[in-house]
Parts: C-alpha cells; sequence; structure tokens
C-alpha cells in the first residue's frame, strides 16, 4: 500500500526513490528467500541428551557395548502377583453398564481368575526370550530391543533392515506376530516378491525393560534421537521405520532429524497436530462436496459425522490422556501397586481402540480379537518392570508445550511414506490432510480391517501393506 | 504457526460466540420454575411392591482386626515409582512423600482411635428411594432461654466426607464455647452422598447431583424439618444449590463456599476478554481481577492442568477407580494430592506437597479410610459421569437460577474463581458475598472459624430482615 501511496507527492521525489528502491529489494529479498526456502528442506536439530542419575560424568567415553538380554522371573516374583490377585476388591459395576463406565468389574473378576490359574508366566517368558533381546547404554540409560535376522536370505535378496516402534499402553510385545511375517514372508504364504527385513523393535525408555529416564523433558525427538544412535550402534546407515501410537511420533521425528538414514516411513497411526482455519473449513465442507476439498467416500464415511467421532468421540476417550499428562505420578501410583488396577486399565484400551462397538459388550469384546495369554503378557510387562508410572511420564514430556510451538511442528516430512489407514483406529486422517505433513506420500491404504492395535491384531494384514510400501520405495 | 492458531482461536470463538447467541435468543424461556423433585429407585434389581421402610436407625462405624491387617499387609507391599528429579509435586503426589505418609499410616496412625472419634457424633442410617442413606446430626449441647435450633444441612465432596465437617461442628451446635456469637446455634446434619463413605452406592445409572437433592429433601421432611439452612462447597456447592431449586419454599437460606458458574454465555466471553480493562463494566471489583487475570494463565490453563480428574472420573469411573479400591497407597496418592494442590496452587512447588502446613495427617488418613474401608472409591467417580456426561451446561437444572437467600465465601485460593458478577446471574437473591482472607477449596477442614463465622453472619442477615419470607 505504501508504494502504491508514494507516487502522489512529486516534491518528495528524492526520497520517494530511496523509498520505493528500498521497497522493492525488500519484496524482492522476501521472494527470493521465499523461494529458496521451498528448497531447503528444514529438519530437527539433533540435538543431545542425558538421562542417567545425577551429573554426566564428562571424563570417559559411554560404555557402548551392547549386552545380551534375557527376561527372568522368580518363585517370589509370582507368588507376589498371585498373592495379591488373591486379595484384589472389586466393586460392582452398574446394572447395564456393559463397558460404557470403563472396564467392566464382573468380566474382571473372570479375567483375573484366568489370571491366577492358568496363565503360565514362566512359559511367556520362555515366549519372550524366542527372539534376542539387548540392552545397550545410550544418553545414560539402557535402551532394551530384540534383533530378528531372517533365518534364511536366499541369494541375491536384500535384507532391509526396520526399526518398529510399540506406543502406549503396548510394547515390543506387540510386533511378535508380525516379526515372522517380515523376517520369512515365503514360510508365512506371503511370498511378496522381493522384500525381506531385519527387524529391531526397542522398547521407548521408561517402557518395558529399557530403563526410564531420571530427568524431566524427555520426549519423542530425545527418543528419536536415541533410535537413530541406536540404529548407527548396530551398524545400520539407512533403515525403514514402522509405527504406530507413540511409536508414529517417534518414528515421524526420527524421519524429520536424519532424512538421509531413512529409507522409508510406514505408518498404521497419523499424529496431526496442526489444526488450523484451512482445516476446519475442509471439514465443514467435506460433509458435502468432499471431492472439492480432497476427501474420498470412505473419508467421508469415516471422518463424518464430525462432531460425534472427532470430537465427543474423543472427549470420550481421552481422560486417560489428560490425567497422564497432567498427574502421571498419581494416576500411575496405584496402578503399580495394583495388578488388577493395572489390568484394568489396559486391557480398557485394548478392548475400545480395538473396535468402538465394544463398548456395548459386557465383556468388552476382548477374547473376540486377542487371547488373554497374548493380552496378560503385555500387561505383565509392565507389571513386572514397574513402568507403568514413567510410561505415563511421557505423555506430561510431550504434551507440555503449546503444540503449535514444539520443535517439530513446522517441519515437513519428506522421506517416502506409507500410511495405511485402519477403519477402527481411534481417529482417521484422510490423505488430504496428511499431506499438508507428509509430503511424500508413496501408498495410503484404506484397510478393510482392524483398530488401533493394528500389529496385534491384524499382523497379515499390516505385513502386507509394509511390503506393498517397501516394494515402491525400492523400485523408485 | 502460532499466530495463525490464535486467529482460528479467535474465529471460532466468534462462531462459538453468534451460535451461543442464537441458541440462547430461541431457547431461553422464563428462568424462574422450579426445579421438579426427581423420583428414583436406586436399589438391587426391581423395585419391591411393598411400601419403603422409612425407620431411621443409629448407626457406629466399626472395624475389625481382619480389616486392619489386610490394610497393613498392602501398605507393607506397596511398590513405589522414583520421582523425577526436582519433580516436587508437579508431576503428581511426590512418592519420596508418599513413602513418609505410609510410614505414619503404618506405624503411628491409629484406625480404632480415629472410629472413636468418627463416632462421637451420633450418626444413623435410612432408607431412601431403595438406598441406605447415611448421616451425622448433631444436636446443639445446651440451649439459651427461648432459643431453638435452626436446623442446617452441610453437604460435602470429592474427594471428602462428613468427617470434613467435624471440626466446623462444634463452632456452630455450641458457638459460645468457642468464642463465636451465639445469637444463632444449629444443629447439624451431615449426610454421605449416596456412593460415598457409608451411604449406599445406587445400582442403577442416572444418579446424579438432582437425584441427591431429591434424596437429601426427603431426608429432612423425614427428620422433621420443614425449613432449613443449607451449606456446601464441591458437589455439596451443587447437590445444595439444586436443593434450592426443588424445594425454594423449605429452604431458608443457601451458603456456599463454592459458587462455579455453568452456564457461560456472550457476556461471559466478554466479560473474558475485556474484564481486565475494564473490570467496572462488568461489575468486577480489584480482587476478582487480582485473582483471575491473565486469564489464559490463571483460568485456561490452570483449567487444563488440574482437571484431568475429572476427565477420567466423568468417562471411565469403573477404569481409573479400580486400582485404587485394590491398592491403599494408590488411593491416597489420589486423594492427598487435591488436598494439596487445592488447598494452595503453590504446594505444587513443594517437595511434600505443602499437606502438613494445613492439615494433619491423622485427619488427611481419616477421611481416605472412610473411602477406603467402605469400598467407595468407584461409585464415588461414578458421580461425575452422571453429572457431566452429557457436558457442562446442558442440563436444566443448569439454565434455573435460585432466588432462596444466599450467602457466597470466596476463598482465595480455590481453583477457579467466580465473581460476584457472575454468580449474580446465578444466584438472584445473594445476601452477602465475601473476599475470605485466607484458605482453599476444604474450606470447613482448613479454615472452619473463617467458614463458621461466615455462616452465621449471613444466617445473622437473613434472620433478621426475614429474608425467607420475601421470596
Amino acid at each position: 500500500q505504501t508504494i502504491l501511496c508514494l507516487p502522489r507527492s512529486f516534491e518528495y521525489s528524492q526520497k520517494n526513490a530511496v523509498l520505493v528502491s528500498a521497497a522493492a529489494l525488500g519484496v524482492g529479498g522476501m521472494l527470493v528467500y521465499w523461494l529458496r526456502s521451498r528448497h531447503k528442506i528444514k529438519t530437527i536439530e539433533m540435538g543431545d541428551g542425558w538421562w542417567g542419575l545425577g551429573e554426566r560424568l564428562v571424563k570417559g567415553k559411554e560404555d557402548e557395548s551392547i549386552r545380551p538380554f534375557k527376561i527372568e522371573t522368580s518363585d517370589k516374583e509370582i507368588e507376589d502377583l498371585h498373592r495379591r490377585l488373591e486379595q484384589a476388591r472389586y466393586a460392582p459395576p452398574l446394572e447395564g453398564a456393559a463397558f460404557h463406565y470403563g472396564f467392566n468389574s464382573s468380566y474382571l473378576q473372570k479375567v483375573v481368575a484366568y489370571w491366577r490359574n492358568q496363565f503360565d508366566w514362566r512359559k511367556q517368558v520362555e515366549v519372550l526370550n524366542k527372539y534376542p533381546h539387548f540392552q545397550t547404554t545410550i544418553e545414560g540409560i539402557a535402551i532394551h530391543f530384540i534383533h530378528v535376522k531372517p533365518s534364511y536370505v536366499p541369494h541375491g535378496r536384500a535384507v532391509q533392515p526396520l526399526l518398529m516402534v510399540h506406543g502406549w499402553p503396548g510394547s515390543f510385545y506387540e510386533f511378535y506376530k508380525i516379526i515372522p511375517l517380515l523376517t520369512e514372508p515365503a514360510g508365512h504364504g506371503l511370498n511378496e516378491g522381493d522384500v525381506v527385513f531385519e527387524v529391531i523393535c526397542p522398547s521407548i525408555p521408561g517402557y518395558g525393560f529399557s530403563e526410564a529416564p531420571h530427568q524431566k523433558g524427555f520426549d519423542t525427538i530425545a527418543t528419536a534421537r536415541i533410535f537413530h544412535k541406536l540404529m548407527n550402534r548396530l551398524g545400520f546407515k539407512e533403515y525403514y521405520l514402522q509405527g504406530g501410537d507413540w511409536g508414529s511420533r517417534i518414528t515421524t521425528n526420527m524421519a524429520q532429524m536424519l532424512p538421509q538414514s531413512v529409507k522409508g516411513l510406514h505408518l498404521n497411526f497419523v499424529f496431526i497436530s496442526r489444526q488450523g482455519l484451512r482445516r476446519m473449513i475442509s471439514v465443514m465442507l467435506g460433509a458435502y462436496v468432499p471431492w472439492l476439498v480432497g476427501l474420498t467416500r470412505e473419508d467421508v464415511r469415516r471422518t463424518y459425522p464430525f462432531i460425534q467421532k472427532n470430537i465427543y468421540e474423543l472427549l470420550r476417550e481421552s481422560g486417560y490422556l489428560h490425567i497422564q499428562a497432567t498427574k502421571p505420578d498419581t494416576a500411575g501410583c496405584g496402578l503399580n501397586d495394583s495388578p488388577v488396577g493395572l489390568a484394568a486399565y489396559i486391557l480398557e484400551k485394548f478392548s475400545t481402540w480395538t473396535d468402538k462397538s465394544f463398548l456395548h459388550k459386557d465383556d468388552g469384546g476382548l477374547e473376540s480379537k486377542y487371547s488373554l495369554d497374548e493380552l496378560l503378557t503385555n500387561v505383565m510387562i509392565y507389571w513386572v518392570t514397574s513402568s507403568i508410572v514413567s510410561s505415563m511420564r511421557f505423555y506430561k514430556e510431550n504434551f507440555s508445550k503449546y503444540p503449535g510451538l514444539t520443535a517439530d511442528a513446522r517441519v515437513g516430512v519428506y522421506v517416502p511414506t506409507g500410511i495405511a489407514a485402519f477403519p477402527q483406529e481411534l481417529v482417521h486422517t484422510p490423505h488430504a490432510w496428511a499431506k499438508e505433513i507428509f509430503k511424500n506420500i508413496i501408498t495410503y491404504s484404506y484397510m478393510p480391517r482392524g483398530g488401533h492395535f493394528a500389529a496385534f491384531e491384524e499382523p497379515k494384514l499390516l505385513a502386507q501393506d509394509i511390503m506393498h510400501f517397501v516394494r515402491k520405495v525400492e523400485q523408485l | 504457526e502460532f499466530c495463525s492458531s490464535l486467529a482460528d482461536i479467535m474465529l471460532l470463538e466468534v462462531f462459538l460466540v453468534l451460535g451461543t447467541v442464537i441458541i440462547y435468543f430461541l431457547l431461553s424461556k422464563k428462568k424462574e420454575e422450579t426445579l421438579p423433585f426427581k423420583e428414583g429407585w436406586w436399589g438391587k434389581g426391581q423395585k419391591p411392591d411393598t411400601e419403603e421402610d422409612t425407620t431411621v436407625w443409629p448407626f457406629k462405624v466399626e472395624t475389625t482386626e481382619e480389616e486392619l491387617s489386610d490394610l497393613f499387609r498392602r501398605l507393607d507391599q506397596a511398590r513405589f515409582t522414583e520421582p523425577l528429579e526436582n519433580s516436587c509435586f508437579h508431576y503428581g503426589t511426590n512418592s519420596m512423600y508418599l513413602r513418609k505418609v505410609i510410614s505414619y499410616w503404618k506405624n503411628q496412625f491409629n484406625w480404632k482411635k480415629q472410629v472413636e472419634v468418627l463416632n462421637k457424633y451420633p450418626q444413623f442410617k435410612t432408607k431412601i428411594q431403595g438406598i441406605d442413606i447415611h448421616f451425622v446430626h448433631v444436636k446443639p449441647p445446651r440451649l439459651p432461654e427461648g432459643q431453638s435450633a435452626k436446623p442446617l444441612l452441610m453437604v460435602h465432596g470429592w474427594p471428602g466426607s462428613f468427617y470434613e465437617f467435624y471440626k466446623i461442628i462444634p463452632l456452630l451446635t455450641d458457638p459460645a464455647s468457642h468464642g463465636l456469637s451465639d445469637e444463632h446455634i444449629f444443629e447439624v446434619i451431615c449426610p454421605s452422598i449416596p456412593g460415598y463413605g457409608f451411604s449406599e452406592a445406587p445400582h442403577k445409572k442416572d444418579f446424579n447431583s438432582v437425584s441427591a437433592a431429591s434424596i437429601f429433601y426427603e431426608l429432612m421432611l423425614r427428620l422433621g424439618f420443614n425449613e432449613f439452612y443449607a451449606q456446601g462447597g464441591d458437589w455439596g456447592w451443587l447437590i445444595c444449590t439444586n436443593l434450592a431449586q426443588i424445594a425454594p419454599n423449605h429452604m431458608k437460606g443457601l451458603h456456599l463456599n463454592l459458587a462455579s458458574v455453568t452456564n457461560m454465555g456472550f457476556s461471559h466471553l466478554l466479560s473474558i476478554l475485556l474484564g481486565r480493562y475494564l473490570p467496572g463494566l462488568f461489575g468486577f471489583q480489584d480482587e476478582d481481577v487480582r485473582r483471575m487475570f491473565p486469564f489464559l494463565k490463571e483460568g485456561l490453563y490452570r483449567m487444563l492442568l488440574e482437571s484431568g480428574y475429572a476427565h477420567i472420573q466423568a468417562t471411565k469411573p469403573d477404569t481409573v477407580g479400580c486400582g485404587l479400591n485394590d491398592s491403599p497407597v494408590g488411593l491416597a496418592a489420589y486423594i492427598l494430592e487435591k488436598f494439596s494442590t487445592w488447598t494452595d496452587l503453590e504446594f505444587r512447588n513443594l517437595e511434600d506437597g505443602g499437606l502438613e502446613r494445613k492439615f494433619n495427617l491423622d485427619d488427611l488418613l481419616t477421611n481416605i479410610m472412610i473411602y477406603w474401608v467402605s469400598g467407595c472409591i468407584v461409585s464415588s467417580m461414578r458421580f461425575y459421569k452422571e453429572n457431566l456426561q452429557k457436558g457442562i451446561g446442558t442440563q436444566k437444572h443448569e439454565r434455573l437460577t435460585v432466588q432462596v437467600p444466599t450467602g457466597i465465601a470466596s476463598f482465595p485460593n480455590e481453583v477457579m474463581h467466580t465473581p460476584q458478577a457472575w454468580a449474580q446471574k446465578k444466584y438472584t437473591n445473594i445476601v452477602s458475598f465475601h473476599f475470605m482472607p485466607r484458605g482453599g477449596h476444604f474450606a470447613a477442614l482448613e479454615e472452619p472459624e473463617l467458614l463458621a463465622e461466615d455462616i452465621l453472619q449471613f444466617v445473622g442477615k437473613v434472620e433478621k430482615e426475614q429474608l425467607w419470607r420475601k421470596k
């Protein structure tokens, strides 16, 4: 506007000339900067961290050894568990409540009876130990992971390293069914061409057998950096990433931090933290003219009615997130002391996040998709490692800052990305919205069935989509 | 990004405001209708055909060796998680301090002695709408010539109990012995909300504050009181408010130490945006401005930081309560966190949560023991779902006003501050509104003298001008 008003006064033509050229330079400079910045890929700074007890020792290098690890148990541990299960106190559910008030305590008693009398933890420990476990110290804390290599690699085939990251309230154990499909596809009826993986599943620090950070501030960016260091230490320069729940955000951060190391990023859950006017308009128009805002019919089916699914249902299901993001030590205290309480809290998610209609069932539909053995094994991982409180702290560390101001907020993801959209996932993110952050989506698949715990619930579907994605990336 | 989000928020606010204004005009009816009494039957199974038994029978809290040894066993086997370095109470109850509390609980706290303390006031039970209602009923030890005791119903909240009133009861039933004026002497009735303490928990869904108010109304009538005063904070605030809306002709006065506003509208939004700069325009006093602004920090963020418990209890009470009913240590951590933070938000910066500055461990643990021995934590949490599941500000009673003479004691460390200007929209007959000099959410337990004085001066005003007749 200033430029347009200037030509009026010819008496000040000299001053005007200076002002006009300065303005032109300014505008021109901004144009050049804008053009330039579109080509420069912004990354998250790697930084560094220290999460061990006390002060970091300046002298001496960190112990970088990779130590084999085996999960163990003892009679004492099992007896203590049994005693607590036997002394459990329950509050009867309201008449007709099903799972609408949370985990139904009548059904919980049945689960606990199985846990006490039939579940065999020693046997499950052997199941857990069937894959090789390791621990290594990074940034002051012990990082646990399993590393599964294919037992047989046909001549000429490349083995792709794949890092798979779990979430809450899951663990590395969620991947046990999908691992063989990825390391030995032919042996599981998948024979999907050239893709064979060696799989690394770490435990997020504070979860399972990874040591919990002793300092405040441990967020997904710190986790991403630690996992990069882990892969580096294992000798990998380039690798694929896969994640859902927290794993999705961690692997996304990894792709934003060191894109040159990430061959491809596969997600079964997409965190979209950016809201905005454009999104609101897209939502409002999408109900009537979806094609105009890039939404498909399937997107519409999964996203609308918008208020119902994205606001009301989200509010109904996010109480845990709210309390864990604000008072994790309080929320987790009783759960670390009562295995029954821990089971109710965790298994409620395995019910509702697998299928929202399970809320109407007296037994939460749990055993229609999972076996009690596998559900309880996951719960036991939280129990024997006493990691529920530290697992909850992760929420506080990640939600403390205003979403628009976090380091990863304005950074796009440029590595090849594959998204598997499961129908019963908590929130549906259409391709049109994911594109705003993920600039290089190679595959986007509407999965036919399955919920939040995709690897656990539908390992074959997920494995097929991962392979489909990786094959496409390898052809690029 | 931040700027565009701010612009988006403001745009969203404008839409919301417009929407609210339109709906307000479309749906606003005469707001002086009374709230209907809520019939209900909360017992197990089907309601029997027989007439309800209306006897009132005496009740005593009891304990057994078995109960105590079970508790000690659980305390002994407690598993703690180390707190993060320098986290104080910012992540919730600090487990280092919690260990000290557990140690006291095991080694010094004497539950048998506390049971005798609980039993020093006469307690009773009676069946109303299918469930047993527990209450304390304390009459004045002596009455001067010509004076009669005024019935006063006092309702607790969460995570409190009838025990919160044990310090204030003598100040109200026997003011003269405590240096207070004996112009007005009370007989105090403190019931336990159904699902809390020794009141039976409802077995059916939908037991909300109006249900509780209806039951307490029946209780007062059954005890022979045709006119009474009511006092409450936390859920007690809402239940007593509902009672004033159900039975305005029976309630002489309503005293509150919390006065939330659940029906926000255009004028509230405007006063939040501009009230700091034009306080007079919105009826804000200096103290209001001091307590409420900057609004984002003092209002919104504080609410978000402190309302996680309400969110999960309003959606999944059975899940969150499960572990707490099984682990006394978990229960203590959960409840003590509120006694710390809601007494003074600054206590979050202390390693011990400042708990023993305002309370003694015996009182805190007695309250916790009430939740433990009655196994009521889950049912106490369900009350949140029954009241909040449809959202805040959506229920009929939230749109109705209160005409009963009202007195409000506004304590400085209450989590959310409600200025008189806002309270007036709901409580149309505010007789007294005072900024208390100190104290937080658990006013009766923390500052019994201050609260008692405010109740007395309020009742004094009401009685002097016989205000209940002027409704």
